[in-house]
């Protein structure tokens, strides 16, 4: 009797402990980012974990999205402006852009002529993208901002909302 | 009193003009009635019996993801259209039809009106546009109804 009471005790003590030490996976503010595992448009795989130590922005967009082609541009600015920034919760911003592509051409395409120098992964299956599911995306653009850590800081911020949020994760 | 109210009713007049006149473009703008929107459920359940007459369904969008359907890509595109309208030119104007996109919200996808406007322009007398108010992944994929391989 003794020896399952303590065999218990161990197991009730081991799981508080996972608990309090694994951060909870999930799409709500504070939580960890799901992981992300796609690739280029060259074949190479990059994951999402890999940028660990960054802030990041996931990106969800699309070549035939309006309004995400639109962002385009002040995403540019954006990385320029922070890339090598310090923060209080990362070193450097990075911006993961997942794009929801049915066919490469395009997507490869827009990011030639756009000049577009982030990181740039697809699956290429469009809205059936397990991504797309995992994130429960409702419509583009949509994002998510995380820290060093990939916990989530903020989602689906845009225009100067977003580069507030940035701002206020910054060293000065 | 009496400008007054002469202003006042010109002024009624004006308005009511302006608001018949955007609201009647509005209704312009989508080359489709509400009877020609198809909801996904019903589709759904005519591609779940085999014993049902089954309409021919046109992907003129990204990506054919609604089970049998055939992929034409984006109807904005001139190249896309015109192998629509080729295989179109085919079918008994009777035909049923059913072509989606699911791109984005109707307001903002540049495929959907494309392709009604061309087969209302070919005079056809039974097609429909499933209508994914969302887009395919939220009012189709989620919910759990036919898909492709």
């Amino acid at each position: 009797m003794r020896i399952f009471a303590l065999a218990f005790a161990l197991l009730l003590m081991g799981g508080i402990h996972s608990a309090l030490m694994a951060q909870p996976t999930g799409l709500v503010l504070g939580n960890k980012s799901p992981e992300i595992k796609l690739t280029t448009t060259k074949g190479d795989t990059i994951t999402l974990s890999s940028l660990k130590g960054k802030l990041v922005l996931i990106d969800f967009w699309g070549t035939w999205c309006a309004p995400c082609v639109e962002e385009q541009v002040d995403l540019a600015r954006l990385y320029k402006k922070y890339k090598l920034a310090s923060f209080t919760n990362g070193k450097g911003f990075e911006i993961y852009g997942v794009a929801l592509e049915a066919k490469k051409p395009n997507w490869e395409t827009f990011i030639t002529k756009n000049k577009i120098n982030w990181i740039q992964v697809s699956d290429l299956k469009f809205w059936r993208s397990p991504v797309a599911k995992a994130y429960n995306i409702q419509e583009l653009p949509f994002n998510v901002l995380i820290d060093g850590k990939g916990v989530i800081l903020a989602k689906n911020l845009h225009g100067k909302e977003l580069e507030m949020e940035i701002g206020k994760n910054l060293i000065k | 009193m009496k400008t007054k109210s002469l202003t006042f009713l010109l002024l009624l007049v004006v308005t009511s003009v302006f608001a018949t006149t955007e609201f009647s473009c509005q209704g312009q703008s989508d080359p489709w009635t509400p009877q020609q929107l198809l909801a996904p459920a019903d589709l759904a359940k005519v591609l779940n019996n085999p014993k049902a007459a089954q309409p021919i369904i046109y992907s003129i969008g990204m990506q054919a993801i609604v089970k049998g359907s055939i992929d034409i890509g984006p109807a904005m595109r001139a190249e896309n259209l015109n192998t629509l309208k080729q295989k179109l030119g085919k079918l008994p104007k009777n035909s049923q039809i059913v072509v989606y996109c699911g791109c984005c919200p109707f307001s903002r996808c540049p495929n959907v009106r494309p392709a009604m406007e061309l087969l209302k322009s070919m005079q056809f007398t039974n097609y429909k546009l499933l209508n994914l108010p969302q887009n395919v992944k939220v009012d189709w994929i989620d919910k759990g109804y036919p898909m492709s391989e």
